[in-house]
């Protein structure tokens, strides 16, 4: 558990930091509906919600409403 | 390129860069919304033989209020219906078998959440709340989120937080508390997005997420047998009253140009909680323009987690002497491969709609105990297909 939490600490130290420097003009790829981390936010709330509903793990995603997901 | 094209590009990266999950949803993550968008989604799920089905609607709402404002609001309908598995049994032999309900559950729920964005130049503040009712279950929340931008918009510093008040009003007398029951949620998010290079994003998230009150299902019901395997009692599913569960999300987009400007989507995500229980997901999908609009999206995913420390599908011994239990299946070892396909098609056109977008997509889903990771013996009497089918149509006007 305790080297969980320090991998995922150092991880997110290292995203910070081992990255290229990219000029406003040359983020154009970046800015493609297909390059957005949720490009569809209706059908990924759904899929979590799902999954809640199905499995025992949650999180990392953020949150997927309320309800009970019981059956 | 001109000074008008550049603030429409700053702003569509600032989008794609500080895209973030809010704890409640994700459909506006930071961005400063100049259309009103209307989004409309039809979803189905279905498990395999007799077992739940639920038709949803969605339909969200997203409205500018001024240069700097947006809000949403959000609203859900599901219709579940079919059998889902109560307990299981054991024979003389020792063979598990599982004893479903019948195909008498028929359920409603409904939510509406809404939530307002502020935007300032290198941050982005959310505020939001929701409540989802059925027969049984109530459920309020409110969440709030914050996100900052620096290192010359390479760097994204997202935090937020959430509250649910859950009130759960069982139609069968349970006796952990009565016919009402309260449970009570907060989670919190720390996570950062990062700009790799000009093709590639990496976001980390870290999600903390504590539970407390009543936990278990009061609908799930567990066998116990006494030494001759002769069944003694059946009892109430009875959980811990707490619950902390820790998330990592590791999620990479890479843009291919020699794709015809494909993007590879990989997240993995680890989860451990104090029920014992580790979990882990990867997420792989594609998404391949094809010209003219159309887009496809394969994609494959695969889920597996332990069983919870108080998880058996029967017991031995008495319910006085077991100071938890539960024969839940979603407490169970197992694991999930998935596969699916998406289609989409965006037209774009003058004002006053100037975007329509059409998603039409399936997903097979493959529930099996010896698809957990390291292997699992328990047999095959929890095993399940199910499949979500989702429609959808976005329009900005």
């Amino acid at each position: 558990m305790q080297t969980f939490k320090v991998s995922l600490f150092i991880g997110l130290i290292i995203s910070t930091v081992a990255c290229s420097e990219v000029p406003a003009r040359q983020r154009g790829n970046l800015a493609l509906p297909q390059m957005a981390l949720t490009p569809d936010a209706q059908e990924s709330a759904l899929r979590q919600h799902t999954f809640l509903s199905k499995e025992a793990a949650s999180g990392g995603y953020g949150g997927t409403g309320g309800g009970c997901g019981c059956n | 390129m001109s000074k008008r094209k550049n603030t429409k590009l700053i702003n569509r990266l600032t989008c794609a860069a500080l895209a973030l999950p809010g704890l409640m949803h994700e459909a506006s993550a930071a961005r400063v919304e100049e259309t009103y968008d209307v989004d409309v989604q039809y979803g189905h799920y279905e498990e395999s033989g007799q077992r739940i089905k639920v038709n949803t609607f969605e339909s969200a709402f997203t409205i500018p209020i001024g240069n700097a404002m947006t809000s949403m609001f959000n609203f859900v309908h599901d219709a579940v219906s079919g059998a889902s598995p109560i307990y299981n049994s054991r024979d003389a032999q020792g063979k598990v078998t599982q004893v479903m309900s019948g195909a008498s559950i028929k359920e409603e729920r409904n939510m509406i959440d809404a939530n307002i964005a502020y935007f300032l130049d290198q941050s982005t503040l959310k505020a939001g709340g929701g409540y989802s009712t059925e027969h049984d279950y109530k459920s309020k929340y409110l969440n709030a989120s914050w996100s900052q931008d620096f290192n010359k918009k390479h760097t994204t510093l997202n935090l937020s937080g959430s509250v649910a008040f859950d009130d759960i009003e069982p139609t069968n007398f349970n006796s952990d508390c009565g016919n009402k029951c309260t449970k009570t949620t907060e989670q919190v998010l720390a996570g950062v997005t990062q700009v790799l290079n000009k093709d590639a994003l990496l976001q980390t998230n870290l999600t903390f997420s504590n539970s407390s009150g009543y936990l278990s299902d009061p609908y799930k019901r567990v066998i116990f047998y006494d030494a001759n395997n002769v069944l003694t009692t059946i009892a109430s599913d009875k959980r811990p009253r707490d619950r902390r569960q820790w998330a990592g999300l590791v999620r990479y987009v890479q843009h291919v140009e020699d794709a015809n400007r494909a993007a590879l989507h990989a997240d993995y995500r680890f989860t451990t909680d104090n029920w014992g229980i580790n979990s882990h997901t990867v997420d792989l999908s594609w998404h391949q323009p094809l010209g003219e609009g159309w887009e496809i999206v394969p994609r494959i995913r695969y889920y597996t987690q332990g069983k919870a420390d108080f998880y058996e599908p029967t017991f031995t011994g008495t319910p006085t002497n077991t100071p938890n239990y539960s024969s839940d299946y979603r407490l169970a070892g197992f694991g999930v491969v998935s596969g699916g396909l998406k289609l989409t098609k965006t037209l774009s056109s003058s004002k006053p709609l100037q975007y329509l977008k059409l998603n039409a997509g399936i997903e097979y889903f493959d529930h099996k105990s010896r698809y957990e990771l390291g292997g699992n013996d328990s047999g095959s009497f929890a095993d399940f297909k199910y499949y979500l089918f989702t429609a959808s149509v976005n329009l900005k006007f």
